[in-house]
């Protein structure tokens, strides 16, 4: 008979079942990712990496991040892509953590995993985090904020000063003040990372103590918990993978941008401006008419230089009104030769 | 009564392929030693690096050839071409964002599996000839990130180019020399960029090839080093191969990487400063962000002058790599486990310090700067 394990401590078990849970699910969310990207749905403000770990850790930052942004003021980024990224990593997750907790109740704990295992340690992780993750993001915040303020007030000490003659050069200066600042809030970060652990450890454990014990021999749980890994219907699973892959890809294809979507200054294309259509009868039309304006404008010039008709006032006046009201804009002041 | 015979004759055309070859080179012998290789205590998550870094080099070579359709490798034109490859080929700036981001993420997971490999002592005999292989490989991928980073030609890749030439040129007896032959004149030029290029894309991938290959074969030969979790039953009971779990591990681990460097070239597509010149006019050079700690390091004063110079830029580096290079023979103790291990923790834990501490302060260091 397989005998319980020595009891581990919550920060194991929470970090046994959190870590692999959080590399599960992220590939099939990074792929998301990276989609909204192409789409133009998502733009990260210069924290890439924190958000790779909000997603990393999206089982227990579901809540916690929209509670960050409106309590807390923290901006991660902009765009639909964000809240529907995370609406994605909901199935995601619980399905990592299903996975992952029947794995571990089988081999570590030697217990029945129970039903619907997945699910309810998704949301009870879930809530945790909203409670606790504000309350970290907080703390850490202002713990950095004033080690920063005292770091840079301890490299302006006189005695530094007068221990190089020309003040702690810069370099060394800001070299010691980030070794004072990151050292405090490393630690208090790791520090509340494990009480945050921890909480989720004990969640896990109190499930695992009601759940019944299994009687099978570790090599039976084993080929239990692998055959669980292993799809029934394996050429349907790797046909719908295939076909989820390939989707993806051409969406994405389909998405990219041909060409650069932050041009250097030097090459900026200038805005293509499309011309007019060609339209052969209005242009034949307006031709004709141009022609029979020019036809009778010389036509009139002709007629006012004759001998003998130009000779008279009043027809003289006349004509000369005649070429005036007839003459095209810009055409030369013929009347006036 | 006849017997039913059960033909063991290929039937159709791929199988009648695979038997031809098979007859010829072994197929079916090579492709059951690649597969069925045994793996203790089953396939992990923590076993993907080697592939992971295979999987990148393959994309770099990729993208590096079809990148090198449109480049030209003169200093006339280099400039010119990396803009025309951004601004005018169709889907250039992503395939040049790709590959600059591939650089650093081989960089990253090189480091990762030296970690990985350092913290669980699978340096330790009889393994330290696949340690000193994996070094020489980590060598080759600084070199491929600093030969690389000239070949844009822009004040970024001069200046940093000037400054590594620079640091070379102090190394003691060969330094003279081996500054003269990468510069190839007085100053950066086109003689420069030729040899950074020859390097880049034939010298570097060929010795990247051969010495990947050692490395699997060695890496075969010693069987996988652990660490192994649970008493020898239970080991046992986990083994399996290769093939199926431990490939479709790495593979998911190639898409992840894969998806990862195609959003950073989303995030962060590849932008050139101004065409090199000789006169750095307001830009302060810089490394590549993996090299930022070591620069600002030499920021220190007590790596001023001739002989801090010297210490900094050569006598540390240089020591570094002796240490990393004799660490499997002098470190005679068979413990692996790393917390029972505390001299080779708190090396791991100050080197990654150090890295974090000067890559922050560089960046800050910026502000006083600009």
């Amino acid at each position: 008979m397989a005998n319980e394990r020595d009891p581990m401590s919550p920060t194991k078990i929470g970090l046994g079942v959190l870590w692999p849970t959080c590399w599960t699910g992220l590939p099939i969310k990074l792929a998301f990712a990276v989609l909204a990207f192409a789409l133009g749905w998502m733009e990260l403000e210069g924290r890439l990496g924190l958000a790779f770990l909000m997603l990393l850790g999206s089982p227990v930052t579901i809540f916690a991040v929209p509670l960050i942004a409106v309590t807390l003021e923290g901006h991660f980024g902009e765009g639909i892509g964000l809240p529907l990224l995370f609406l994605l990593s909901i199935p995601i997750d619980i399905w990592a953590f299903g996975i992952v907790g029947k794995t571990y109740f089988l081999e570590r704990f030697r217990k029945e995993p129970p039903d619907g295992l997945g699910f309810r340690l998704w949301w009870k992780s879930a809530v945790a985090g909203a409670f606790f993750l504000p309350v970290l993001w907080y703390v850490v915040s202002l713990v950095t904020e004033t080690a920063v303020s005292t770091s840079h007030s301890l490299s302006q000490m006189e005695s530094l000063r007068q221990l190089f003659h020309t003040g702690l050069p810069i370099a060394e200066r800001i070299g010691l003040e980030v070794t004072i600042w990151g050292t405090v809030s490393f630690m208090v970060l790791i520090l509340l990372l494990t009480i945050g652990i921890s909480w989720i450890g004990r969640i896990i454990r109190d499930m695992a103590s009601v759940a019944q014990p299994l009687s099978d021999n570790y090599q039976a749980l084993i080929t239990r918990w692998d055959l669980m890994r292993v799809p029934s219907d394996q050429g349907l699973f790797m046909t719908a993978v295939a076909g989820v892959g390939v989707v993806l890809c051409v969406l994405f294809w389909v998405a990219l941008p041909i060409t650069t979507p932050h041009p250097h200054e030097c090459c900026q294309k200038e805005e293509a401006k499309a011309e007019p259509p060609f339209k052969p009868i209005e242009v034949l039309t307006r031709t004709e008419q141009e022609m029979a304006q020019i036809e009778a404008l010389v036509l009139a010039v002709e007629q006012s230089q004759e001998p003998g008709k130009d000779a008279t006032e009043n027809g003289k006046g006349k004509g000369a009104e005649k070429v005036e009201s007839r003459k095209p804009e810009g055409s030369p002041a013929v009347t006036k030769q | 009564m006849q017997q039913p015979t059960i033909s063991n004759e290929p039937s159709t055309a791929i199988e009648k392929i695979v038997a031809f070859l098979d007859a010829r080179v072994g197929l079916k012998e090579i492709q059951a030693k690649m597969l069925n290789e045994p793996i203790p205590g089953g396939s992990r998550w923590a076993y993907v690096f080697g592939s992971i870094l295979l999987f990148i080099f393959g994309m770099q070579a990729l993208t590096g050839i079809l990148l090198m359709f449109y480049y030209v490798p003169t200093a006339d034109h280099a400039y010119a071409s990396t803009q025309y490859i951004i601004h005018d080929v169709d889907y250039g700036w992503f395939l040049l964002g790709y590959h600059f981001w591939g650089s650093s993420a081989m960089v990253v997971c090189v480091i990762a599996h030296m970690s990985q490999v350092f913290l669980w002592g699978a340096y330790k005999p009889p393994r330290e000839l696949l340690w000193l292989v994996g070094l020489a490989l980590f060598g080759i991928v600084i070199g491929f990130g600093f030969t690389g980073y000239l070949l844009p030609w822009d004040q970024r890749a001069y200046w940093a180019t000037t400054v590594g030439v620079e640091m070379v040129d102090k190394v003691p007896l060969l330094g003279d020399f081996l500054a003269r032959f990468l510069k190839g004149g007085p100053t950066p030029g086109q003689m420069t960029l030729s040899r950074f290029f020859v390097i880049h894309v034939m010298i570097l991938p060929a010795a990247l090839m051969a010495l990947a290959g050692l490395h699997l074969f060695l890496f075969r030969v010693a069987a996988p080093a652990g660490p192994f979790q649970g008493t020898s039953e239970e080991i046992k009971a986990k083994t399996d191969y290769f093939f199926p779990r431990q490939i479709w591990k790495d593979m998911v681990g190639m898409a992840a990487v894969f998806v990862t460097i195609c959003g950073l070239a989303f995030w962060e597509p590849v932008v050139l400063l101004e065409e090199a010149t000789p006169d750095p006019g307001e830009y302060h050079p810089e490394p590549e962000w993996y090299f930022l700690f070591y620069f600002q390091l030499l920021r220190l004063k007590v790596f001023a002058g001739e002989f801090g110079q010297f210490m900094g830029a050569v006598a540390l580096p240089v020591l570094f790599m002796v240490l990393l290079v004799a660490l499997p023979f002098f470190d005679k103790d068979p413990e692996r486990n790393i917390f029972k291990r505390p001299v080779a923790l708190i090396s791991w834990i100050f080197i990654m310090a150090i890295i974090a501490i000067f890559t922050v302060s560089s960046v800050i260091n910026r502000e006083f700067l600009d």
